[in-house]
């Protein structure tokens, strides 16, 4: 899809071009235009999952909505971003999620712009309140870019839910917590424990490695083990914490600066 | 018989004799409809004690198994087929039945207590022949079974689909050569060039039959000219609509014309290998899909060299573990790459990047079993059936408040009225029509007004409804609406991946409001809130799951507003359904005091002095209306009111 000539289409009115495999959302990025999405993330696969970024395609008479994270426009499309459909749609989504994760404050604040003042749908009771909105960002995250796979979904519907392996401590998680920091809506957590890392979200305890320089624990052992297989490393460099690399470097550097100025 | 492969449209064409010669022997035959239906309601006890009972009874009887004719509602069905005789059809037979059968048989007479039908001619549909069972005048017994065509369930009906169920033994590719089988495939592979095919497929007209309706022929060129060495054929067999059982009876009844629709198929894409995804939940359907795989490939049907052609292909069976979105292509394409069975955007469409980013033509079973039919017969002939924009016939499971319940193949463009009334016999226990729900879940119900609609993909969405699968579930007066919409959408809630936000959140909250409404927790603004819920989870939802959900919803809004708004403004249920708007109350003047209810009540909530009228305690009562079937004084009313008086 990488191949081949661009696209003119028109957005918002004005002519634009997509590249080869580019989608309406970057294409938005590099105008300047600003499309709200929840599940995007340039580090991951694109998902279509959040239905935020949706927008409107017309041809003629006949339009639709897309879905601007995968949609590649075609010769003559007719982009909307904001028109009254894509904001009705927008609203919706917006407030489904705020009824369902009152207690995450960036999606009360989009509603808003949205014009979306309170849902009118009460949580469900039988559901437990929790603030992971499904994006999928951790899934990918920790399949696409780590390449464990440990974690993906579980049930479906509303019951569907980010989940390890029969709901036990993942075999494959090396305790990176990639998952943790792509999370937008910090659903997912670790902690550094007596020697160990918690993920409490992923019922995961791994052990931390210490530095071979300052002695604290800074990393897990597979982690270390991947990231020195994959960067190639010298084990010394690996089992060092980022701290003490930086004093290590910044050491290194004064030597030769020393020597050169001497 | 023991047959060698075939390798030449010669050698085909002999043994197709032969085997037609075999089928149409002089012996008696008796045919038990062994599909899941007919053994849901006991044909494997009459098939069990027909072969027990057969010893040496009748020269030369054969005892078989066939697929399911459609008329479920006379199951179990034995059809018996005597030298020189019209075949008849016996139903509602039961194991104590078979003697008399037998008695019957070996007397050369018509065992009338159970005969509803005879057939003068075994049909050759793809010869277009009809071979003549019977020899010289009717016995005066045989001459008093209507002829099916007098039948009111099979009058109206064209058997294209099911062209060879209830006729043939499933588990026999003889019996399918007989009847012309391969023979399609067989030209097709050594007189055809594939572009030859796809052509003759879009003139046809052929229309995915799985519920979308696109244009087979287009699929099938777009899928040939996509780039690339690989291509695959897929047969979608995940038929999941409630009471929709249609591609089960073909596969059932007549797995190897799915087979050969693939052949011709696969040629005329260009691929080489196959796949059937069919739900776990069928194991007949897969146990015969798996037989006649092996039987095609012995045959060598399927193989490196299909009739000397050099075509190349192979089909593999898939099951599917129940997910209903698992009939969703791109769906049912993760699923079978071992991927969670989760739908994809469709920008790019499968047949150019589908099953492992490769061209993928999926069709549905009754499209794949209609092409050998039209390659056979001929575009123009198929084409000459059914109305402008919808050709062919189309298998219906009609179902629901109706008399005569079954599987229904007709021209397109029939009317719903003339399905349902004159085929289907209208409404059980007199009572009126309400509406008729097409195709599936996501479906939408449509009113008596529009009961002289024709049955055709353009006119049913018009309605706001659509063509589907072809579930068909018919409605009486004694149907509540709000209660139909909120079954549909409860299905879909459950079925619903929960990928995509609209669909996921938005149907819950739309059950949520449903179920507020039937539980007389209405509120003024719910109407316009499910409106602008189903706008947004239509116009959002990543797949057609999410993009037809609302249907149910929005049909009966539609078209029964009035019903809503009873719900709603007057806590009221015009049909007396919903059960926290009703209330069973014993009318003193037709009790009895039999106490029949009493002890059928589960909440032990009716109580009186015997053989004086009795009373129900509401306080207790949950309305199961268990006491309304156990009264024989029809005393027991439904009130409208949840209080007492």
């Amino acid at each position: 899809m990488t191949e081949g000539e661009d696209t003119p289409f028109t957005l918002n009115g004005k002519p634009a071009v997509a590249h080869p495999g580019e989608t309406v959302l970057s294409v938005a990025k590099r105008h300047g235009i600003h499309i709200p999405t929840l599940c995007h993330h340039d580090a991951v696969a694109p998902y279509g999952a959040c239905r935020l970024c949706v927008v409107e395609v017309s041809w003629g008479k006949r339009s639709k909505i897309v879905t601007s994270c995968i949609y590649m426009p075609y010769e003559n499309d007719s982009v909307e971003t904001d028109s009254a459909r894509v904001r009705r749609v927008r609203a919706m989504v917006l407030e489904l999620l705020w009824s369902r994760h009152p207690e995450v404050e960036a999606l009360r604040d989009l509603a808003g712009e949205y014009g979306v003042e309170e849902p009118r749908f009460g949580a469900d009771p039988s559901e437990a309140p929790n603030r992971c909105i499904l994006c999928g960002m951790c899934v990918r995250v920790c399949a696409e870019v780590v390449g464990q796979h440990a974690i993906g979904y579980a049930r479906r519907g509303s019951e569907r839910r980010i989940s390890t392996p029969y709901g036990d401590a993942a075999e494959e998680c090396i305790g990176c917590a990639a998952c943790v920091f792509i999370c937008p809506t910090g659903a997912l957590h670790y902690e550094d424990v007596g020697g160990l890392r918690l993920m409490k979200e992923l019922q995961t305890e791994i052990p931390l490695a210490s530095c071979r320089s300052c002695g604290e624990p800074f990393a897990t052992e597979q982690q270390i083990a991947r990231v020195q297989e994959r960067l190639n490393l010298p084990k010394e460099v690996a089992e060092t914490c980022p701290r003490c690399r930086g004093t290590q470097h910044r050491r290194a550097m004064e030597k030769v600066l020393v020597t050169k100025r001497s | 018989m023991k047959t060698s492969p075939i390798s030449t449209p010669a050698q085909l064409a002999k043994l197709a004799a032969s085997a037609r010669k075999a089928f149409l022997a002089p012996k008696p035959k008796i045919l038990v409809g062994a599909a899941t239906c007919g053994l849901a309601t006991g044909a494997g006890r009459v098939l069990d004690a027909l072969r027990e009972q057969t010893n040496g009874k009748l020269d030369g009887l054969r005892v078989l198994e066939t697929g399911c004719i459609g008329a479920c509602f006379l199951e179990p069905l034995v059809d018996v087929v005597m030298p020189g005789q019209a075949r008849i059809t016996y139903a509602h037979v039961t194991s104590e039945d078979d003697p008399g059968i037998l008695d019957a048989m070996a007397e050369g007479k018509v065992y009338e207590k159970r005969a509803v039908g005879r057939i003068d001619a075994e049909p050759f549909l793809l010869d277009d022949v009809k071979k003549n069972y019977r020899r010289g005048k009717f016995a005066e017994d045989v001459r008093k079974v209507p002829s099916y065509e007098k039948v009111p369930f099979f009058a109206g009906q064209l058997h294209v689909a099911m062209r060879n169920c209830g006729y043939i033994d499933p588990s026999s590719i003889e019996d399918y050569i007989a009847k012309g089988g391969y023979s399609a495939a067989a030209k097709a592979l050594t007189e055809m060039e594939p572009e030859q095919i796809i052509e003759e497929i879009k003139t046809s007209g052929l229309r995915g039959r799985g519920g979308g309706g696109f244009p087979t022929g287009r699929k099938w060129e777009t899928a040939r000219k996509a780039p690339g060495d690989v291509r695959y054929v897929i047969c979608n067999a995940d038929e999941g609509d409630p009471g929709a059982y249609m591609d089960r009876a073909i596969i059932e009844g007549d797995p190897h014309s799915v087979i050969e629709g693939m052949i011709i198929g696969s040629y005329a894409i260009g691929s080489h290998e196959g796949y059937v995804y069919v739900r776990e939940e069928y194991p007949l359907a897969v146990k015969r899909l798996r037989l006649a795989l092996r039987q095609a490939e012995e045959m060598g049907f399927l193989g490196d060299n299909i009739f000397g052609s050099g075509h190349r292909f192979r089909i593999r069976i898939n099951r599917g573990a129940g997910a209903f979105v698992c009939g969703e292509s791109t769906a049912l394409m993760a699923s079978l790459e071992g991927r969670v069975g989760e739908p994809r955007a469709k920008y790019i469409h499968t047949v150019e990047s589908g099953l492992w980013a490769k061209p993928s033509c999926l069709n549905n079973v009754e499209t794949w079993n209609n092409v050998p039919v039209i390659i056979a017969r001929g575009a123009e002939w198929y084409a000459s059936i059914g109305t402008e924009g919808s050709k062919g016939t189309k298998v219906f499971s009609l179902v629901g408040k109706v008399n005569r319940v079954g599987l229904v193949e007709v021209p397109m463009g029939m009317t719903l009225r003339q399905v349902i009334e004159d085929i289907g016999g209208g409404i059980e226990n007199g009572g009126q029509f309400k509406a008729v729900q097409t195709g599936g879940p996501s479906g939408g119900c449509i009113p008596s007004e529009y009961l002289d609609s024709p049955v055709d993909f353009d006119e049913l969405t018009k309605l706001g409804s659509m063509m589907g699968s072809g579930g068909m579930i018919v409605m009486d007066d004694r149907t509540c609406m709000v209660d139909v919409a909120r079954y549909f959408l409860a299905f879909l809630k459950d079925e619903s991946c929960g990928k995509c936000v609209p669909c996921r959140e938005g149907t819950a909250r739309m059950l949520e409001i449903l179920d507020g409404i039937c539980e007389g927790r209405g509120r003024p603004g719910d109407i316009d809130l499910l409106h602008e819920l189903s706008e947004a989870i239509v116009d959002g939802s990543l797949c057609a799951l999410g993009g037809s959900a609302p249907n149910p919803v929005l049909t009966t809004l539609k078209y029964f507003s009035e019903e809503y708004r009873a719900h709603i403004e007057d806590r009221r249920c015009p049909a007396k359904v919903c059960r926290a708007l009703i209330r069973f109350a014993i009318d003193p003047d037709k009790c009895t005091g039999c106490a029949a209810c009493v002890s059928a009540c589960p909440e032990k909530a009716i109580s009186g002095e015997k053989k004086e009228p009795h009373a129900i305690d509401q306080t207790k009562c949950v309305k199961c209306g268990v006491c309304v079937d156990a009264c024989r004084f029809d005393a027991i009313e439904v009130k409208q009111g949840s209080e007492t008086e």
